[in-house]
C-alpha cells in the first residue's frame, strides 16, 4: 500500500502557521458576539392596568419566566409561590426552571437582552450583584416595596419586612435586590451532644478555649471548617472583632477604607481565632473537604463546632442524625471591653431574588415578589424549608425544628445588638477568591495573624485600585 | 485532556512509515554473566509492572466496591468490602441522581454528532485528499490548525455565537459543537487515508462510468472502512467523556451529558452528603465504557493509536 | 481534470466547512476583538480600550502565578509522562528475556496494557471526582491505605495543602495518561526490528542501555509528537482542575484555562478573560512551534 505523503513534523508546523491565520481570516465568517444586540426590543414590556387587586399593573396573560436556583432550599417552595400567582392570573403562563449554576443560565441571556422576568440569584454560581447593579441589569425594586402587602391590609410590602431587609439589597441607596430568606450566622453545636457530655457553651473566647480542651481530651475535634471554602472561618473573625470594637469594624471593611483588615480590633480577634489553630483543635483533615463533607463530619459528632449560617440545618437534614438538635450561639465575647454583648449575633436578609432591568414581565416579576412576601407565602417557605423569611411574623406560632428554633431565640437575644458586613455583596471577587484563599491559609496553620490580616488588607487593596470594579459606600 | 492525547497518538501512527514487519527470532545463547544481574532486575521491573497496574486498577476497583457499601461503611471502613451488596445505591443515583437521564442525553446526543463527524469528516477528507483546487491546502491547514488550541480559549465567545442561533442549552445544539470541534482531528486523520487509497481503484471506477459521488460512496467510503473506523471509535469515546463543551453550552440540569452531570452531582450542592449515591453514579457511568473496553480492548487501542493502517 | 468536480467539492465541502467556520474559527478570532474591549458580559455595553487589558495582566500576580503553574505542568507532564511510558512499554514489549535471548514482552503483557489503558476510556471530570475521593483526608482510599501500613506520617491533606496539591493534580495527570502512551509506544517498538534488539541483547547491552540508546533514538519521531501533544494538554489542564481543586488552596493549583473561567465567569471581566485567552493562544503556539524545533533531530532510518 502506498506510502503516506505526509511528514508528521510538516503538518504539525502548518497546523501552526495556519492557526495564526486562521484568526483574522475568520473573522469574516461569522457574526461577532461583540456589537450586535439584536435581539434588544427591550421597550415592548408586558404592561397592565393598574387597580387595587392589581397595584403593579401586571397584565393578566403575559407569560411569567422564573429561574429558581436548586440548592439548599430546594424548588418546591418555588413552586408553592408560582402556585399563589397562578391563582391570582390565572392566565398567565408560569415558565419554572431550576438550575443548580445560575451564571451559566443567566449571564448569556442578560448580554442578549433577553433575561427572564424572575430570579434567585443564589449559590456558588451566584452573578456577581455589584456588577449587575454597576451595569444597570436590575430593576429598581422600588414599586414593589411601596405597593400594598398582598394579606397584611394597611401596610405597604416595605413595611412588613424585618428591620435591615431592604438596607441589605441596597446599593447606593437604591434597593434592587430582595433579600428573602433571614440568616443567622454563628457557631454550631449539636445542644444532644453537650448535654451528654455537661458542656456549656462558652460566653468568653478564655472558657470557649478551656471547653475545646475539654472536647479534645473526650476524643472530639473541637472544631472543623468547610475546608475547600475557608471563607467560612472568616465569618466569626470579623464577627469576634465587631463585638470587640463596634460596627465601625463593619463599614471600614465594606468601604475598602484602607487599613480596616489590620484594625486593631481585627488584630485581636485574629490573635484569639488563631488559638484553636495552635492548639490543633480542628478536626485533622478539615482543609482537604469540601463544604458537604465536613459538615457531615460534623453531623456525624467527629467535630463539635463549626461555623455556618442558618441554611446549615436545611443544608445537612439528610445526613443529620436523629435527635443531633443542632443549635446555633454567638460568637465569644473576648473580654468585658467588647463594645457589643455576647448576644450580639450577624443576622442578615440573605438569598437574593433579583427582577432583571431588561425583563419583558417585569412587573409580573415583582408582582411574584409580592405574593412571595404575603403572609402566606412566608408561612410556606418556612414551613417547606426550615428558615426564615424576612417578612416580620410570618414564622411566629409556627412548629420550628430545632437549629431554627434557636436561632429565632439567638435573634431575639441579640435584638437591636445584631449586626452585618455586605463587601461580600458588593464584591464578590474579594470575599470568594481573596479572603478565601487568607483564610485557608490562616486556619490550616501555615500563616500568622499578622500575614492572615495582611493578606486579607492586600485582596482589598487590590479591589479598591482596580477601577473596573463599581465602589459603594455605606455610612452605616 | 484525554482528547488531545488522542489526537497525539493518531497523528503519529497514521503517518507513520510501514516498516513493522515479523522478525523471526535467531536462537542464540545470552551471555552468560549477565544472567543473575538480569535475573534481578527482571523480578525488579515486574514487581514495577505489577505495582503500576494496582495502582491504576486499584482506585477503579475502589470506586465500584464503594458504590456498594453505606455512608458508614464509606467513611469509616474505606479498605473494607461492603457487609451487603446494597444495590438501591444505584437506583438511587439512577434516578434522584438523575444519571439515567443523563444517559438518555448522552445518547441522543452521541447518535447525532457521530453520524454527523464522521458525514462532515469523511467528505471534507476526500475532497482535500483527492483533489487539487485554489485554496485547498488553505483549507487544510485551517481544518488542521484546529487541534492546537485548548477549547477553553473559545468559550467566551462561543456562548454568545451559539445562543445566537438559539442553540444554547439544547441537545442538537451540542451535538453541532461536538461535530465542529471534532472536525479538525477527524479532516486530519481522514485526509492522510485517503491519500493513501490508490488512485487506480477510482481510475477504474470513473472509467466504469461512476460519477465522482458514486465513486465516493460506492467505492472510495468500503475502502476506507478501516480508517472511519478508527477515527469513529476515537471520536465516540471524546464525545462520550466531553465535558468541557457541555459545561459552556447545557445549563439545564435536564439536558446535561453524563460527565458533567457526574461531575456537578459530586461539586455543587448536589449532592448533599449521599457519598453511596456518588459511588453508585460514578460506577455508572465508568461500568459501561470499562465493560465495553474490555470486551474490544484490541480494536479500541488500536483504534486509538490509529490501528495499523495495512 | 475530472467531471464534475466543483459539485463535489462544493457539496463535500461547504457544509463541513461552514460548520467548523462558524462555530469553531469565529470564537477564536472574536476572542481577539473582545480582548480589546471593557465588555462584562452582563450586558450588551462595551468600550473599547486598546491594549489596556494586556497591560492590567502584566501587573496581575494572579495570572503570572497560574502561567508558572502551566509551565511547571509543562515541563513535569511531558517527562514524566513519556519516561514512565517508555520504562513500561520497553518492559512489556522487550522486558522479557526468559533464559533464551529471545525479545519478547513478559508474561501477562496483554493483560498489562488492557488495565494501563483503562482510564483513558474515562471522562475527565470522571477521573477528578474519582481521585478527590482518594485523595480526602480523612476516608480516602490513599491516607487509608498509608495508615493501614503504619505510615501515618505520610498521610497528607492532598488537595488542602499548597505544598501538595500541585504534586496531587499532577500525579493524577500522569495516572491517566501514561497508559495511552505505553500501547502507543508499544506499537512503535513493534515497528523497530527484532533484530536489533537481538544483536544489542548479545553484546551484552544492559536493559538500561537498550533503552536510551536503541529504543529512544528509533522512537524518536513518537516521542517527539507525544512531546507536543502532551505539552498542549499541560498548558490547558482546566477541566480536570476545574473539577478537583478550582485552583485552591491559595491558588497553588490555578492554571491559566482556570484564571480565564473565573475572569469571564465569576468576576464578570470578559474582556480581560478574552485578553487572557489571546495570550494563551500565543503561548501555546510558541511551545508549539519551540518543542518542534528543539525535538528537530536527524530520523534514523530503518533499512
Amino acid at each position: 500500500m502506498a506510502q503516506s505523503d505526509l511528514n508528521r513534523r510538516t503538518v504539525l508546523r502548518r497546523a501552526a502557521a495556519a492557526g495564526v491565520l486562521a484568526g483574522p481570516a475568520a473573522g469574516l465568517l461569522s457574526s461577532c458576539a461583540l456589537g450586535d444586540d439584536t435581539s434588544g426590543d427591550t421597550s415592548g414590556k408586558y404592561e397592565g392596568t393598574k387597580s387595587d387587586k392589581n397595584p403593579l399593573g401586571v397584565k393578566e396573560d403575559a407569560p411569567l419566566d422564573v429561574v429558581i436556583f436548586n440548592g439548599g432550599f430546594g424548588e418546591d417552595y418555588a413552586k408553592a409561590h408560582e402556585a399563589m400567582y397562578k391563582e391570582t392570573y390565572p392566565k398567565a403562563e408560569v415558565k419554572h426552571s431550576a438550575v443548580v449554576e445560575i451564571n451559566k443560565e443567566l449571564q448569556p441571556r442578560f448580554v442578549d437582552g433577553t433575561p427572564p422576568d424572575f430570579v434567585n440569584n443564589s449559590g456558588a454560581g451566584q452573578i456577581d450583584l455589584g456588577g449587575l447593579v454597576a451595569q444597570g441589569a436590575l430593576a429598581d425594586l422600588t414599586p414593589l416595596l411601596d405597593a400594598p402587602s398582598l394579606d397584611v391590609p394597611g401596610k405597604k410590602v416595605r413595611e412588613t419586612l424585618l428591620p435591615g431587609t431592604v438596607d441589605s439589597g441596597s446599593f447606593d441607596g437604591k434597593t434592587y435586590v430582595l433579600n428573602y430568606a433571614y440568616t443567622v450566622y454563628g457557631i454550631w453545636y449539636s445542644d444532644k451532644l453537650f448535654k451528654a457530655k455537661g458542656w456549656e457553651y462558652a460566653k468568653t473566647w478564655d472558657e470557649h478555649i478551656a471547653l475545646c480542651k475539654k472536647i479534645k481530651a473526650a476524643g472530639i475535634a473541637p472544631w472543623t471548617y468547610q475546608g475547600k471554602h475557608p471563607r467560612y472561618m472568616s465569618w466569626p473573625v470579623i464577627s469576634t472583632a465587631i463585638k470587640f470594637g463596634g460596627p465601625q469594624v463593619a463599614v471600614a471593611i465594606d468601604n475598602l477604607e484602607p487599613g480596616a483588615w489590620t484594625s486593631d480590633a481585627m488584630k485581636a480577634a485574629a490573635e484569639a481565632w488563631y488559638q484553636i489553630v495552635k492548639d490543633k483543635y480542628i478536626l485533622e483533615g478539615s482543609p482537604g473537604l469540601d463544604h458537604k463533607q465536613s459538615q457531615t463530619e460534623w453531623c456525624k459528632g467527629n467535630a463539635a463546632f463549626i461555623s455556618c449560617g442558618s441554611w446549615l440545618e436545611s443544608e445537612q437534614k439528610a445526613v443529620t442524625p436523629e435527635g443531633f438538635n443542632m443549635a446555633v450561639a454567638p460568637t465569644p465575647s473576648l473580654g468585658s471591653g467588647d463594645k457589643l454583648p455576647f448576644a450580639a449575633i450577624r443576622g442578615t436578609a440573605g438569598e437574593p431574588f433579583i427582577v432583571p432591568a431588561k425583563a419583558k414581565n417585569e412587573r409580573g416579576g415583582m408582582e411574584l415578589m409580592r405574593h412571595m412576601l404575603s403572609m402566606k407565602g412566608a408561612k410556606d417557605f418556612t414551613g417547606k424549608v426550615s428558615s426564615l423569611s424576612v417578612v416580620s411574623g410570618a414564622a411566629d406560632g409556627a412548629t420550628l425544628p430545632f437549629g431554627l428554633t434557636s436561632a429565632v431565640k439567638a435573634l431575639a437575644d441579640s435584638g437591636s445588638n445584631g449586626f452585618n458586613w455586605v463587601y461580600n455583596v458588593y464584591y464578590r471577587k474579594l470575599e470568594r477568591e481573596l479572603v478565601d484563599a487568607a483564610c485557608g491559609e490562616f486556619f490550616s496553620g501555615r500563616t500568622t495573624p499578622a500575614e492572615f490580616l495582611a493578606a486579607c488588607q492586600k485582596g482589598a487593596d487590590l479591589i479598591a485600585a482596580d477601577t473596573s470594579f463599581k465602589k459603594y459606600k455605606r455610612s452605616a | 485532556m484525554s482528547e488531545q492525547t488522542m489526537d497525539a497518538a493518531a497523528a503519529t501512527v497514521a503517518e507513520r512509515p510501514q516498516t513493522a514487519r515479523t522478525v523471526q527470532p535467531p536462537a542464540g545463547q545470552p551471555g552468560r554473566g549477565r544472567k543473575a544481574f538480569d535475573g534481578t532486575l527482571n523480578v525488579f521491573s515486574h514487581a514495577f509492572l505489577v505495582v503500576w497496574g494496582l495502582l491504576t486498577a486499584l482506585p477503579l476497583l475502589w470506586v465500584v466496591l464503594s458504590s456498594f457499601k453505606d455512608d458508614a461503611e464509606i467513611l469509616g471502613d474505606p479498605w473494607g468490602l461492603p457487609s451487603a451488596l446494597r444495590f438501591d445505591n444505584f437506583a438511587r443515583a439512577w434516578t434522584h441522581g438523575n444519571i439515567g437521564q443523563y444517559f438518555v442525553n448522552t445518547g441522543i446526543v452521541l447518535a447525532g454528532s457521530l453520524t454527523l463527524t464522521m458525514l462532515l469528516g469523511a467528505t471534507a477528507a476526500y475532497a482535500l485528499a483527492r483533489y487539487k483546487f485554489l485554496g485547498s491546502r488553505l483549507v487544510y491547514f485551517v481544518f488542521v490548525g484546529g487541534m492546537m488550541f485548548p477549547v477553553v480559549l473559545a468559550f467566551v465567545p462561543l456562548f454568545k455565537i451559539v445562543g445566537g442561533v438559539g442553540l444554547r442549552d439544547t441537545l442538537p445544539g451540542l451535538m453541532l459543537i461536538y461535530t465542529a470541534y471534532s472536525l479538525p482531528f477527524t479532516v486530519f486523520f481522514l485526509t492522510a487515508f485517503f491519500r493513501t487509497l490508490p488512485d487506480a481503484v477510482a481510475e477504474a471506477a470513473y472509467i466504469d462510468g461512476c460519477g465522482p459521488f458514486r465513486t465516493f460512496f460506492r467505492v472510495m467510503l468500503p475502502m476506507a472502512k478501516p480508517g472511519l473506523i478508527s477515527v469513529g471509535i476515537f471520536n465516540f469515546l471524546g464525545h462520550w467523556n466531553q465535558y468541557l463543551l457541555p459545561v459552556v453550552l447545557i445549563t439545564s440540569d435536564e439536558k446535561q451529558v453524563l460527565a458533567q452531570g457526574l461531575a456537578n452531582l459530586a461539586i455543587s450542592e448536589g449532592y448533599r452528603g449521599d457519598y453511596s449515591r456518588l459511588f453508585a453514579g460514578l460506577t455508572l457511568a465508568m461500568l459501561p465504557v470499562l465493560v465495553v473496553y474490555a470486551v474490544f480492548q484490541r480494536q479500541v487501542q488500536s483504534g486509538l493509536t490509529a490501528g495499523q493502517m495495512k | 481534470m475530472r467531471h464534475g468536480k466543483y459539485p463535489l467539492l462544493l457539496a463535500f465541502l461547504l457544509p463541513p466547512l461552514a460548520l467548523y467556520g462558524y462555530f469553531v474559527v469565529s470564537p477564536y478570532a472574536q476572542s481577539f476583538l473582545i480582548a480589546m474591549t471593557d465588555w462584562q458580559g452582563l450586558s450588551p455595553a462595551y468600550e473599547f480600550v486598546g491594549f489596556d487589558n494586556f497591560k492590567r495582566m502584566l501587573g496581575d500576580e494572579y495570572v503570572w502565578n497560574a502561567l508558572l503553574n502551566n509551565l511547571w505542568l509543562l515541563v513535569l507532564l511531558p517527562l514524566l509522562t513519556i519516561a514512565l511510558g517508555l520504562f513500561l512499554a520497553t518492559m512489556l514489549n522487550v522486558g522479557g528475556r526468559g533464559g533464551r535471548s529471545t525479545v519478547t514482552g513478559v508474561r501477562g503483557s496483554g493483560l498489562y496494557k488492557v488495565i494501563y489503558f483503562a482510564p483513558q476510556m474515562l471522562s475527565v471530570s470522571i477521573v477528578g471526582v474519582l481521585w478527590a475521593e482518594v485523595y480526602n483526608p480523612r476516608s480516602g482510599l490513599l491516607n487509608s491505605a498509608l495508615r493501614a501500613l503504619g505510615l501515618d506520617g505520610l498521610a497528607k491533606v492532598w488537595l488542602g495543602d499548597p505544598a501538595y496539591a500541585f504534586w496531587a493534580v499532577l500525579a493524577v495527570m500522569v495516572w491517566a495518561n501514561v497508559g495511552f502512551y505505553v500501547v502507543l509506544f508499544g506499537a512503535a517498538m513493534q515497528s523497530v526490528p527484532r533484530d536489533i534488539y537481538e544483536a544489542a541483547a548479545l553484546d551484552g547491552a544492559s536493559r538500561l542501555t537498550t533503552l536510551v540508546r536503541i529504543t529512544v533514538p528509533l522512537l524518536w519521531d513518537t516521542i517527539q509528537v507525544a512531546w507536543v501533544y502532551l505539552a498542549i494538554l499541560a498548558l490547558d489542564g482546566f477541566a480536570l482542575i476545574h473539577v478537583m481543586t478550582r485552583g485552591g488552596p491559595n491558588f497553588s493549583t490555578d492554571v491559566v484555562g482556570l484564571r480565564l473561567y473565573t475572569e469571564a465567569f465569576g468576576d464578570y471581566k470578559w474582556g480581560y478573560a478574552s485578553a487572557i485567552g489571546v495570550v494563551m493562544f500565543f503561548v501555546t503556539l510558541s511551545v508549539t512551534v519551540l518543542s518542534l524545533r528543539l525535538t528537530r533531530r536527524e530520523r534514523i532510518e530503518l533499512s
